[in-house]
């Protein structure tokens, strides 16, 4: 029974997946928006629940799942992003051919996978949910069948996925070879009765586990997919991208790092301090001179994976905390965009930048929207990206008073952040500095409207009173031993 | 009464706030709603300042809330010397910018909804006691300026084949760059010292001599971005040639003093060792300010481009004043920064005035024009008058002040540095007389036939008030001198105290190696 208690919303996304499947295929509803708004409906209330219920203590399922705080808050995380790319995916339906029914469904599955992986405390249902997440996506990625770039961008998710999985299965077996076990528990109490640094079998499949990984949060040297995937993915996907499958990925990160890796830190710290820099540095560099907007979102993401590195690089609860508070305010960031992008497209038909100029005249809202999420995603305050930023960028600092190359991540940061600024101002530009060729208004739906309205006063509000979520963050945070 | 710091602070926000729920189709009442906003501002900080206590040197005002207790972040306002005359400053800028800005018939929503949030920036900044609310608030005014320099501003087409956007995007990235080094110094600051309340900072905590060797240059630079340091300034003529009259009266007026002020309020006194071993440095490039904006100027024939190469260099008076680490150099640095920004806040309005009119600032196509607009050339007489540091104006008690403070400080390189400022005096005169006298005076040229000067009181009363503030510290500087100089002597008094015991200690630790 406790079993089923604390898998209940992975239980209950994925059996609203198959009732959607269901009432598709028997029932004649022709408006299949419909289906897409009410399973967001019914995911915001399987949110709100969630807030009714306390993380527990101890472990489920022989030790391979937990229900603590830090899964809590991952659950709420990927309930929400749910909620918003299904809203994201019904407006965007009447571009979808064939199969809208199978499309919200896929997302639910995928999203399953996203709850099982907030909970993972074992290798072998890491790499069960880590495959129900990329698997759904490769379908998702190239749903619009007659279009080459989404075909492209299913091809070469698929490629670099399964390579990705192959490292992972591998370092997997590598790690179960040298130490006996997958469980994180174990394998932590086991690693800290070392004396010596562990074997080099074991961390070279720490390192393969790792690669699997940075595949998912599209870290350098396995961030060459995100831009094209990005680009040609129907933007749902691509902002379910960026918001849960990067967020999951992290989740991930984190919990193999500081629950079965942390006793031997000294290998991996260094390589988390590298990996962030040239992150930080490939994404925000080769944001500037992209001319497509879901492209330059690609590229962006690559240099928010990298903020978000610092945070786990610096290797305190600051910085742990810091990670989950961006991430919670990435993707109300994130999602703002690309519901203000879906908006924009569904009459300009272009993702190409000069194609949004105007917008703050041509509408308003969709204008502020798009504006208010890059200025968050630049860091500038009274946005949430920019306490997302001070933190991280405390957190690296306090762990630069014991080594100082720390101080040269920051450095490395701080230049990421200017030039980051300048191809975001370069899209403000276009909303509210340039005149639109075509200054036809453009309609916003109502719950397109509402979706707007919420993303930005989340921005704002967390900009501000910054305390709940950071509160929530400092909690899950703590379920790690750290300082 | 406590609050009421915060109530200034915070109304002009507040307003934007509200400004954002009025219909767009009406743009009068919006105006109307921004000049009530800074008008009652300006009234509570006139208020505050009749009330303030003279005696004391410390922190009034003082009212805050915890905010995010787990980082020790705290949203805490409070005025001393310093940030008092700063806050009238910003009063008197931001109304009168707010009153001059008639001439926005465009978007007029967005703009003063911009203005708004940009003038709580600033004040916010001044008047805060948090670490961390100081950046926040600083921070905040960037993104509004390159909206309203993008959105309003106008550059014509130069030699220098720049455009507004061009101006708007380099001063933006300029000033983050500025921002985010001034950060991770602050952060070093706050992870060594445990706390983020700036009057905690100033008076219980002493950091490390290295770790002050280290940070000052973060906090010198970063800040120095901002108050257009020689060789970080060439973003701040450009950036004042496209903005719109008021974001150019803001920005030369007001925003630049926060580089200033946050070496003054941070800088200085939670680095004291620090800021003696770079002060050097300080003076020389506050040299290369004064005379290299200077000689700049000079060569400049567009209106708004000479007068911002002018407020460059004046910063390197400012400059040159924090630089001598002494009670008169400092406070005369302060007292120039208020002088300062209400003289360009004024000449910025005049020019924007006339250009409204003329669509042209170029000075050798002016010509005569004081015959047209006899008011406005008075008053640009005046502002000329006092930017040359004339007697009788704000500036020229300021700028003796910083000279006396220079000579004082005794070194060589600031004998030097002071000869230096003196003569950048006359570098001023020479480029304001010439482009005053080629377009205000000599023959009237009938092409500007059409000018209209400000003739009713509601056109003559922004630049009435600037003129009189001016005036009125002019003659009785002993208004904000007094309160300045206690503040100031905190400052620097305590500089010297940690100094000496510093020193002291260092002896007895070389001693005791020696010993062994």
């Amino acid at each position: 029974m406790m079993g089923l208690y604390v898998t209940q919303f992975e239980c209950l996304v994925a059996l609203w997946g198959i009732i959607i499947l269901l009432v598709d295929a028997f029932s004649p509803i022709r408006d299949k928006r419909m289906i897409g708004y009410m399973a967001a409906g019914f995911v915001v209330v399987a949110l709100l629940y969630s807030f009714m219920l306390q993380p527990l203590d101890g472990t489920f399922f022989h030790g391979m799942y937990r229900f603590d705080a830090f899964a809590l808050f991952f659950k709420r995380l990927f309930l929400l992003a749910l909620a918003f790319v299904l809203v994201m995916a019904a407006e965007f339906s009447p571009r979808i051919e064939s199969g809208v029914a199978e499309f919200y469904a896929l997302l639910m599955f995928c999203a399953t996978g996203m709850l099982l992986i907030a909970s993972v405390n074992d290798f072998v249902l890491l790499f069960v949910a880590l495959e129900l997440v990329t698997i759904t996506f490769y379908i998702l990625a190239s749903y619009l069948r007659r279009q080459v770039a989404s075909l492209e961008a299913g091809t070469k998710y698929l490629i670099l996925g399964a390579l990705s999985s192959g490292f992972t299965v591998y370092g997997i077996a590598y790690i179960f070879g040298t130490t006996g076990t997958t469980n994180f528990d174990t394998l932590s109490a086991q690693l800290s009765t070392l004396h010596a640094p562990p074997s080099t079998a074991f961390t070279f499949g720490m390192l393969l586990v790792l690669t699997g990984l940075g595949f998912k949060i599209a870290s350098v040297p396995f961030q060459i997919w995100a831009p094209d995937v990005y680009q040609g993915a129907p933007t749902p996907v691509t902002a379910f991208l960026a918001v849960g499958s990067k967020a999951a990925g992290f989740a991930l990160l984190l919990r193999v790092l500081y629950a079965g890796l942390l006793p031997v830190s000294g290998v991996w710290a260094t390589l988390l301090l590298v990996l962030s820099a040239a992150t930080l540095l490939y994404g925000n560099l080769g944001a500037i001179p992209q001319r497509n907007i879901k492209r330059l979102l690609g590229y962006s993401s690559i240099g928010h994976a990298g903020y978000m590195l610092m945070g786990i690089a610096a290797m305190n609860a600051l910085g742990v905390g810091a990670v989950l508070f961006y991430l919670g305010q990435y993707a109300f960031t994130n999602l703002c965009a690309f519901l203000a992008i879906i908006a924009t497209t569904a009459v300009t038909g272009s993702d190409e930048i000069p194609s949004f100029s105007g917008l703050g005249k041509r509408s308003p809202i969709l204008g502020l929207a798009l504006f208010l999420a890059m200025m968050s995603l630049a860091g500038v305050p009274p946005l949430s990206g920019f306490f997302g930023k001070f933190q991280l960028f405390a957190a690296v600092i306090e762990r630069a008073r014991y080594d100082w190359h720390y101080y040269v991540l920051a450095g490395i940061g701080a230049a990421a952040v200017i030039i980051s600024l300048y191809f975001y101002l370069g899209i403000g530009r276009a909303i509210y500095l340039q005149e639109a060729e075509d200054a036809t208004p453009i309609p916003v739906s109502p719950a397109m409207r509402i979706a707007l309205y919420v993303c930005m006063l989340a921005m704002i509000g967390l900009g501000i009173f910054q305390r709940p979520l950071v509160d929530a963050a400092i909690k899950a945070a703590n379920v790690f031993a750290l300082r | 009464m406590e609050f009421i710091l915060t109530v200034a602070v915070l109304l002009p926000l507040a307003a934007a706030f509200l400004a954002f729920l009025f219909p767009a189709k009406k743009p009068g009442a919006i105006r109307a709603l921004a000049i009530f906003a800074t008008g009652v501002s300006l009234l509570l900080t006139l208020y505050i300042f009749s009330q303030f206590d003279r005696t004391q040197s410390g922190y009034q005002f003082v009212h805050g809330i915890e905010w995010l207790p787990t980082l020790g972040i705290s949203l805490k306002f409070g005025v001393d010397g310093i940030s008092m005359t700063l806050l009238l400053l910003v009063g008197f800028v931001s109304f009168a910018g707010t009153l001059v800005s008639h001439e926005i018939h465009d978007r007029q929503k967005e703009y003063y909804i911009l203005f708004l949030a940009l003038t709580t920036g600033i004040s916010g900044t001044f008047a805060t006691m948090d670490l961390f609310f100081f950046y926040f608030f600083y921070e905040l005014a960037v993104i509004p300026m390159y909206l309203l320099i993008g959105m309003w501003g106008s550059l014509p087409a130069g030699k220098h084949g720049r455009t507004k956007e061009y101006a708007t995007m380099k001063l933006t990235l300029y000033l983050t760059a500025g921002a985010v080094l001034a950060l991770i110094g602050l952060l070093s600051i706050y992870f060594e010292a445990g706390t983020m309340d700036i009057e905690k900072l100033q008076h219980n905590i002493w950091l490390s001599g290295t770790t002050q060797m280290r940070v000052f240059p973060c906090l010198l630079f970063g800040f120095g971005f901002l108050a257009s340091m020689w060789p970080f300034h060439t973003w701040s003529p450009l950036g004042y040639a496209a903005a719109p009259t008021a974001a150019s009266m803001m920005h030369a007026g007001v925003l630049k003093k926060l580089g200033a002020y946050g070496i003054i309020r941070l800088a200085l006194p939670l680095l004291p060792e620090g800021a003696r071993h770079w002060a050097n440095l300080i003076a020389i490039l506050a040299c290369f300010n004064i005379l290299y904006a200077g000689w700049s100027a000079l060569t400049q024939k567009d209106w708004k481009f000479v007068i911002g190469y002018s407020s460059v260099s004046h910063m390197g008076y400012v400059l040159l004043g924090i630089a001598t680490l002494n009670v008169v150099g400092v406070s005369g640095a302060v007292l120039l920064m208020f002088a300062h920004g209400v003289m360009a806040a004024l000449t910025f309005s005049l020019i924007g005035f006339f250009y409204h009119q003329t669509h042209n600032r170029f000075v050798p196509d002016l010509s005569g024009l004081a015959r047209k607009i006899p008011f406005i050339g008075v008053c640009m007489v005046m502002a000329v008058m006092a930017s040359s540091g004339l007697p009788g104006f704000a500036n020229f008690v300021s700028e003796v002040m910083v000279f006396i403070g220079a000579w004082q400080q005794g070194s060589m390189v600031f004998r030097v540095a002071t000869i230096c400022a003196v003569w950048g005096i006359v570098v001023t005169a020479t480029y304001l007389l010439w482009a005053v006298r080629t377009s205000f005076f000599g023959p009237f040229d009938e092409k500007w036939n059409m000018l209209k000067d400000a003739t009713t009181l509601k056109q003559k009363f922004p630049y009435v008030l600037l003129i009189a503030v001016l005036l009125t510290v002019g003659f009785c500087p002993r208004l904000l001198t007094d309160i300045i100089k206690n503040s100031v002597a905190t400052i620097v008094d305590k500089q010297d105290v940690r100094g000496q015991e510093t020193l002291a200690q260092r002896d007895l630790q070389q001693q005791a190696k020696v010993q062994q």
